[in-house]
């Protein structure tokens, strides 16, 4: 990436002072959001979502699994970021046996799942949680659905956070979850017999997923100076070297 | 099962043995890199990008100072194939087609025009329906041409197999894993030279040279589409520029 020079963060931080960005917007002002759903036909949901320059692609795909003892009436849910190289080239694998600067996009992608899991299904207890785990469960202890929601980093032009947040609630709110038809003749310590069917389908219910709770809530986090929503990676920068001094 | 319907002539998927999927190419795709490429042959889509030329990261790597080094990676996105795959990037079958999209991109590009410099090709799939390989030879062709890294020809791949006793083209997922052979040849367009052939399984000395030509007859109409995709982006530009 280009460093700035001293006379461009003078450039950029005086014309923040003036409520003018580098790429004219307002302070508080979003990038144009484009939204795209169904992308990826062979997964339970899928979304894709531009944010500016920055494009990102969600899938969420369901399978049958078992419920964790700790919570036998809900489901699972597990979030994945996955930053292709194509975004930038610095998240390119690294080599084993040869030192590469970058350290390839493992931490970026641990960083961006753990604060989306955080976001999406709350604390260690459950609490604040937006997704509702108890949609999930099919046969109370015994089956389960396991959600798997995966983003990919198409792009990066800065604000990955919101841009997977709504990424993942699109993709959620295009999930079909299949209906089951479970036969209860099974005796209680016998696994029961789920059958899926492969026509029929159920919206997945995202009615407790606010998105502006997203957004709001990670953008404000992040940026310690001042109340931006929309961020370049310029103004990153700027805001480092503010830091620094 | 039926590959190929004896009475009517047509493949799993309504084609005809000859026929190859339908093909979409957009350029610039991704901002931020010095060329981009989507490229889809009927559901197999691939993202690639470029950056380059610019300067070696790592000086180890460099093994002739006189040419630039042209590095590739080939990732699968953990929801491109139909059972979810885990560790999309790192094992071997990616980086035999790392190797592979890297060696057929280099004997193209003019590596003497651009000595101690690095030209990274980064190949992303989004779905993967066969034919993965020649779809991420293709974008990266069309993402090196819109970064303007001097070529000497468009290369352009594609696949063919072998199955119920007739030549197919293109083959899709379900083809390629019905065990027959599969034939992925790479070509540059115009100067009639074979840069890529591989194959898995076997075949009659015959029907490979018929499966091969089959395969070369699809790679010349990709270099049609291809052309014509780059000349209408460049008219595009021009108008741009005003």
């Amino acid at each position: 990436m280009v460093g700035l020079s001293e006379g461009e963060k003078h450039f950029i931080r005086g014309g923040i002072a003036q409520d003018i960005r580098t790429d004219g917007r307002k302070r508080l002002q979003f990038r144009a959001l484009s939204v795209e759903t169904g992308v990826i036909p062979q997964a339970n949901g899928s979304a894709r979502v531009r944010l500016g320059a920055t494009e990102i692609i969600a899938s969420v795909k369901a399978e049958l699994g078992k419920p964790s003892i700790l919570h036998p009436d809900k489901g699972k849910v597990s979030i994945f970021v996955d930053c292709s190289p194509t975004a930038e080239p610095t998240f390119e694998a690294p080599f084993q046996d040869v030192l590469i600067p970058g350290r390839g996009s493992e931490e970026l992608s641990t960083e961006l799942a753990v604060a989306l899991q955080r976001c999406l299904l709350g604390g260690k207890s459950g609490a604040g949680a937006a997704i509702d785990l108890s949609s999930l469960i099919v046969v109370d202890g015994k089956v389960c659905w396991d959600l798997y929601i995966d983003g990919l980093v198409v792009s990066s032009d800065g604000n990955l956070l919101d841009a997977l947040a709504a990424a993942i609630k699109v993709a959620l709110s295009d999930t079909g979850i299949p209906k089951v038809n479970v036969s209860l003749s099974a005796a209680n310590d016998e696994e029961p017999e789920v059958d899926v069917s492969d026509e029929e389908f159920l919206q997945f219910d995202t009615s407790r997923l606010d998105p502006s709770v997203i957004f709001d809530m990670i953008s404000v986090a992040k940026h310690v100076s001042q109340q931006f929503i929309g961020v370049l990676d310029s103004e990153i920068a700027a805001a480092e070297a503010e830091a620094d001094e | 099962m039926e590959y190929v319907n004896p009475l009517t002539g047509f493949r799993v998927d309504g084609r005809r043995p000859n026929e190859m999927r339908q093909l979409k190419a957009e350029v610039g795709v991704v901002a931020r890199a010095d060329g981009s490429a989507l490229f889809e042959m009927g559901n197999t889509r691939v993202i690639a990008a470029v950056y380059g030329p610019r300067e070696i990261q790592n000086k180890g790597q460099q093994v002739n100072n006189k040419e630039a080094l042209v590095r590739c990676e080939y990732r699968m996105a953990e929801f491109s194939t139909g059972d979810r795959r885990r560790k999309p990037k790192g094992d071997r079958r990616s980086t035999e087609i790392s190797l592979v999209i890297r060696q057929t991109m280099e004997a193209s590009i003019l590596t003497d025009l651009m000595p101690r410099s690095q030209i990274d090709i980064f190949v992303q799939v989004l779905q993967a329906d066969g034919g993965t390989r020649s779809a991420c030879i293709n974008a990266a062709t069309l993402a090196l041409a819109d970064a303007g890294i001097p070529m000497r020809d468009i290369v352009t791949s594609c696949s063919a197999g072998y199955l119920c006793s007739t030549p197919l083209l293109d083959l899709n997922y379900v083809e390629d894993s019905a065990g027959g052979p599969d034939v992925t040849v790479g070509i540059l367009a115009k100067m009639d030279k074979v840069t890529l052939l591989q194959m898995d399984a076997k075949l009659p000395m015959d029907t490979f040279e018929s499966v091969m030509g089959l395969a070369i007859e699809g790679c010349k109409a990709i270099a049609t589409y291809i052309r014509e995709v780059l000349l209408e982006n460049t008219k595009r530009l021009e108008y741009q520029r005003g």
